[in-house]
């Protein structure tokens, strides 16, 4: 068993940073993933349990010059009543439509399903197609520092991305896409509310007539991380997504797919998913 | 007229105090002193137990006793076959098996212990299903002998299999026949044949199990328990103790969901029990969820393999059934279920001549219990699928088919159940009528070659179920003491427990409909064997039928009491006299006395005279004999559901969409408590059918939680149009019958049949889970087969 020793609650982002850079922190957000871990032991609680909730600039969602910033702190609920996100970046608008229940959404943050890391996280397969970066703050030597990261380079395996101990997520930001884009979220549990992906899907892509540009495909729980499919994004690139382009698309993906078996769904049964509905979600996103 | 309560929507009267959370449940309890109890479970499947150490964990502050077989040497086995020794002692046999049990000053110092204890296991190989068990040389799960005591007549002959050992893996047979099914045969025009597989489901009760024991200086033991068979367990608890049943007392504490689990006693309340003892504290234990799902009873998985006949003019011929059922390592009631499955199969419909063998296997998987509808929702779901079958064969609507086999009243099956009334063809009507079945199934049916990938189905199924109790022991009876006191308030004392069926509720409401008084006027005692009367306990949807008519009785003899004693009074014919709103009434409208004020007057007479009356109620029905033949049910229940449903074929997702059920139910007494009962009901079908799978692989339970281990969500529940079928049961407490199981059971059935006519496939195995839906539609699932062990 872990033991607590000291718990803290910094009011701002610098403090938050040199608490980081002494070590030996868990750091809570909602705490919906970092609770039920420690609880089973799958997440072994440092010395010092540090809180994020009084950091104000972890906070808001804003658009400023074509990104919108979506703070780390930005709770499924916060999402969910933007108007931003559900008018311009839709598809995770989605997403957070089919994330847990309502009193899950209320906790859990943008930040925290990031750094969770799971290749079934219900943000990650949207904002991945969003072009989405990741923002890291740290304070190595007294001053405040940041790098972004594409999110295609951030995931490293499940649970695992590329920041380290002393960073902190700051931000997600998101490229704003263009008024004509289109975009569909598809995700597989076997009853509506509550679960856990055996697939995700994510299509973002512009119209220009009937073709289809600036494709993004993302899938979730297919792969040891979220997963970007360029195969399938190429294969649909300048097309109109008709039959023939739809299932080029398709075949595509099931190359860039790993999936594994597991108690929610068969190797087999994850790779008969994503070729139908990967057809589905690009064919009802352009429909609408 | 008092106006009758009868048939009114009336709230439960527990209500209040639960949607307020004013509730105590067995783990809100806190009884002065207490210890916390904890067990080590095996971590072996399979396996000898070399050597258990225990001395690190007795030696951590704060633990008083830490306990295994060794300590209990005088422990006696529990359960249906007795063959289950609370604590193991040779051997551990699934991963339920209780090795070791700690009390301690907290759950959390108790928890500590359990991680001191050292266990070396000599693994034994897995017998994972009842194939492997069946299969030559496969290993025994109960070789002779396992005693902790090596007493040598514990060993002799007619000793429990738990001293005496088990020589093969067989834990119970069945066997059934009516007429010949060679003849029945060679007489049908039209024969099938299929497999079905039934899986692994638990009960999911929202309130976990849990006990607390204490024995006070005399050695009396007083048990706090969730059970729903008081009377019956103090018993079982005296044998195991070697002492007087006299000196047990149950109280049970609100219960947070029964649905038959608790129709057993289980390891953990022994436990408790030696822990109690040895410490001389009283103990608490208090299950996690995950222990819930581990060590709970489960539903009985069954390979079912039924062969059906009928004549090319749609009249049944002929049914033959074997079964294997997964009994699991040990024996409760799972392994009796068959009892009730061969009721559906001979006499749900018409079927001259049936044969019916039945055998549940030892493996090293979860052992089964009782679950609403105890094995009905499985023979209904082989049988069913057959009904559709047949008539498709024959050229007949389902409906049509299903009228022509149907039961009538006044029928007296080959197995000797006697349908006094009988609604089944109301039922059949009525539900197919309000759900339009045969339009839409005629609709559907014609849209298989549309290309559309999402498809609509109906499928309609039909219950029969024992609805006047069921005569299993020497007695189906209830007792009820009834008391009115000084202010004409009503205290029912009634054998009858309370596990969140309303039983406290519907027995006040017939009280009250007797005695002309309002619901208010009514308390209810139900929970201390030393107060209330004698009951077999909670099962078989016997409690409104038995304890109703039991109530019902003793408030009868309190009225004439009563009566009588006010014509003397007033010197007119008693049988002028009536109870209504609280009055002593004359021709029905005279108003001679107020009813609290009269009672008042016999208290303080010369002659004083306290209105306290006592009835017993056992029901007619009889023992069946040897062959299972007999009339086990004073009335036996009907009910048909239809359901229709959206299957996507390229998900294999199945939405439930709308339940149209018809029910004899004799009589509703409370329409609110009722339409409760049957949509909770058809919920708990809906999730065997569609989302509920316990995972048991190699006897380990893959999913003991409830994020993998999917009961239905409020989103996912359907529309449902109920109507009651009112047969007015002549035996029944104001015609009613019992309806607790009925609606959980033929949802499976319905679905299956609605799948079939959304999409020509026929899938023989449950759940109808996604992934299985998928593989079944796309020619990838593997059929269940009926091995050649089996």
């Amino acid at each position: 068993m872990s033991v607590l020793e000291t718990y803290r609650a910094p009011q701002s982002l610098d403090e938050a940073a040199g608490i980081l850079r002494e070590g030996n922190v868990t750091v809570l957000a909602g705490g919906t993933d970092v609770m039920p871990q420690s609880r089973i032991g799958k997440l072994k609680l440092q010395p010092v349990l540090m809180s994020l909730r009084r950091v104000p600039e972890l906070r808001g969602i804003c658009e400023e010059g074509g990104t919108v910033r979506l703070g780390a702190l930005v709770t499924i609920s916060e999402l969910l009543e933007s108007a931003l996100v559900r008018e311009r970046l839709n598809v995770l608008w989605q997403a957070c439509d089919h994330f847990a229940s309502d009193q899950i959404r209320n906790a859990a943050t943008v930040g925290g399903n990031l750094c969770n890391a799971s290749p079934a996280g219900d943000t990650l397969v949207p904002l991945l197609a969003l072009d989405a970066r990741a923002v890291l703050v740290s304070k190595p030597n007294g001053k405040l520092q940041e790098r972004r990261v594409p999110l295609a380079e951030f995931f490293t395996g499940p649970g695992r991305t590329v920041r380290t101990g002393a960073e902190l997520l700051a931000a997600a930001e998101v490229p704003l896409p263009p008024r004509e884009s289109v975009g569909g979220f598809y995700k597989h549990g076997t009853r509506p509310g509550l679960d856990i992906s055996a697939i995700a899907i994510a299509f973002v892509a512009r119209r220009e007539g009937k073709a289809l540009r600036d494709v993004r495909v993302a899938f979730g729980a297919v792969a040891p991380t979220p997963i970007r499919a360029p195969r399938a994004e190429a294969a649909l690139e300048g097309r109109a997504p008709d039959e023939p382009a739809l299932e080029a698309a398709a075949s595509a993906a099931l190359g860039e797919i790993r999936p594994i078996s597991d108690l929610r769904a068969s190797d087999w049964y994850r790779r008969e998913l994503v070729r139908n509905m990967l057809k589905r979600v690009i064919d009802h996103a352009c429909r609408m | 007229m008092s106006e009758t309560l009868i048939g009114k929507r009336i709230p439960k009267l527990d209500a209040p105090d639960k949607a307020s959370g004013k509730t105590r449940y067995i783990h809100d309890l806190e009884v002065p002193g207490a210890l916390h109890a904890k067990i080590l479970r095996s971590a072996q499947v399979h396996a000898r137990i070399v050597s258990i150490d225990t001395s690190a964990a007795k030696a951590l502050a704060g633990v008083h006793a830490v306990i295994t077989a060794a300590d209990v040497p005088w422990q006696r086995p529990i359960g249906v076959a007795k063959d289950h020794l609370p604590l193991k002692t040779d051997r551990v046999r699934s991963l339920r098996d209780e090795v070791a049990a700690v009390a301690a000053d907290s759950e959390e110092i108790a928890e500590t212990a359990l991680r001191l204890i050292r266990v070396q296991y000599e693994p034994l190989p897995v017998v994972a299903t009842p194939d492997q068990a069946l299969a030559p040389g496969a290993p025994l799960i109960h070789p002779e002998p396992h005693g902790a005591d090596s007493s040598p007549h514990l060993k002799s002959a007619g000793a429990p299999v738990a001293f005496a050992g088990k020589p093969d893996n067989i834990a119970m047979t069945f066997e059934y026949a009516q007429g010949d099914v060679a003849k029945g045969e060679a007489e049908s025009d039209f024969v099938v044949e299929d497999v079905f597989k039934l899986h692994y489901v638990t009960h999911c009760c929202m309130g976990i199990s849990g006990v607390i024991a204490e024995f006070d200086p005399n050695g009396n033991l007083l048990l706090y328990s969730n059970t729903q068979v008081p009377f019956l367990h103090k018993r079982e608890f005296a044998e195991l103790l070697g002492i007087d049943p006299a000196r047990i007392r149950i109280i049970q504490p609100p219960i947070g969901g029964g649905f038959g689990s608790k129709l057993d006693i289980y390891p953990f309340e022994p436990i408790v029990i030696f822990l109690a003892k040895i410490t001389r504290r009283p103990v608490k234990m208090v299950f996690t969820r995950e222990e819930e799902f581990l060590a709970s009873p489960t539903r009985q998985p069954v390979l079912l393999k039924l062969r059906s006949g009928c004549r090319k003019d749609g009249a049944l011929t002929f049914r033959t059934v074997e079964t294997v059922h997964d009994n699991g390592a040990y024996t409760s009631w799972g392994a009796t279920t068959p009892f009730v499955m061969m009721q559906t199969i001979s006499s749900l419909y018409r079927v001259p001549h049936c044969q019916y063998l039945t055998r549940a296997v030892y493996t090293n998987n979860p052992y089964a219990g009782s679950f609403r509808g105890y094995g009905n929702l499985q023979a209904t779901f082989a049988v069913e699928a057959h009904m559709d079958k047949l008539a498709e064969a024959v050229g007949m609507d389902g409906l049509a088919f299903r009228l022509k086999n149907a039961q009538d009243p006044g029928e007296v099956t080959p197995q000797g159940m006697h349908f006094k009334s009988c609604g089944f063809k109301d039922c059949l009507a009525t539900a197919a009528a309000r759900s339009e079945f045969l339009r839409k199934q005629a609709e559907n049916r014609a849209r298989w070659k549309d290309p559309n990938p999402v498809k609509r189905g109906v499928g309609i199924a039909s219950m029969l179920h024992v609805g006047g109790g069921a005569k299993i022991y020497p007695s189906d009876g209830c007792g009820t003491i009834l008391k009115i006191d000084d202010f004409a308030h009503v205290t029912l004392m009634t054998g009858a427990s309370e596990i969140g069926q309303g039983s406290e509720t519907v027995l006040s409401q017939l009280v009250c409909e007797e005695l002309g008084l309002p619901l208010s006027a009514v308390t209810v005692v139900n929970n201390d064997t030393d107060i209330t009367p004698w009951d077999v306990g909670v099962h078989a949807s016997r409690t409104t039928f038995i304890a109703g008519n039991s109530a019902i009785g003793a408030a009868k003899k309190a009225k004439a009491k009563i009566l009588a004693a006010a014509a003397a009074k007033a010197g007119v014919p008693e049988n002028e006299l009536s109870l209504q709103s609280g009055y002593i009434v004359r021709s029905g409208k005279e108003k001679l006395f107020e009813l609290g004020k009269f009672l008042r007057g016999l208290h303080f007479s010369d002659r004083a005279e306290l209105v306290m009356t006592t009835f017993y109620y056992e029901p007619p029905s009889k023992h069946q004999d040897k062959g299972f033949k007999g009339d086990v049910s004073a009335a036996y229940a009907w009910a048909t559901q239809v359901c229709e449903i959206e299957v996507d074929t390229q998900t294999g997702i199945v939405r439930l969409l709308k339940v149209t059920g018809a029910h004899d139910v004799g009589r509703v007494l409370n329409r609110l408590g009722i339409e409760g009962q049957i949509e909770g009901g058809i919920v708990m079908g809906q999730g065997y059918a569609l989302t509920e799978d316990l995972m048991v692989e190699g006897g380990v339970v893959k999913n003991p939680n409830f994020r993998d281990y999917k009961l239905v969500t409020a989103p996912e529940i359907p529309e449902m149009d109920v109507s009651f079928i009112e047969t007015l049961d002549g035996e029944g407490p104001q015609g009613a019958k019992g309806v607790g199981e009925a609606p959980a059971i033929c949802i499976a059935a319905a679905v299956a049949n609605a799948i079939y006519n959304a999409t020509g496939t026929r899938i023989t195995a449950l759940p109808f889970t996604p992934e299985n839906v998928y593989r079944a539609l796309h020619g990838a699932a593997k059929a269940p087969a009926w091995s050649a062990a089996a």
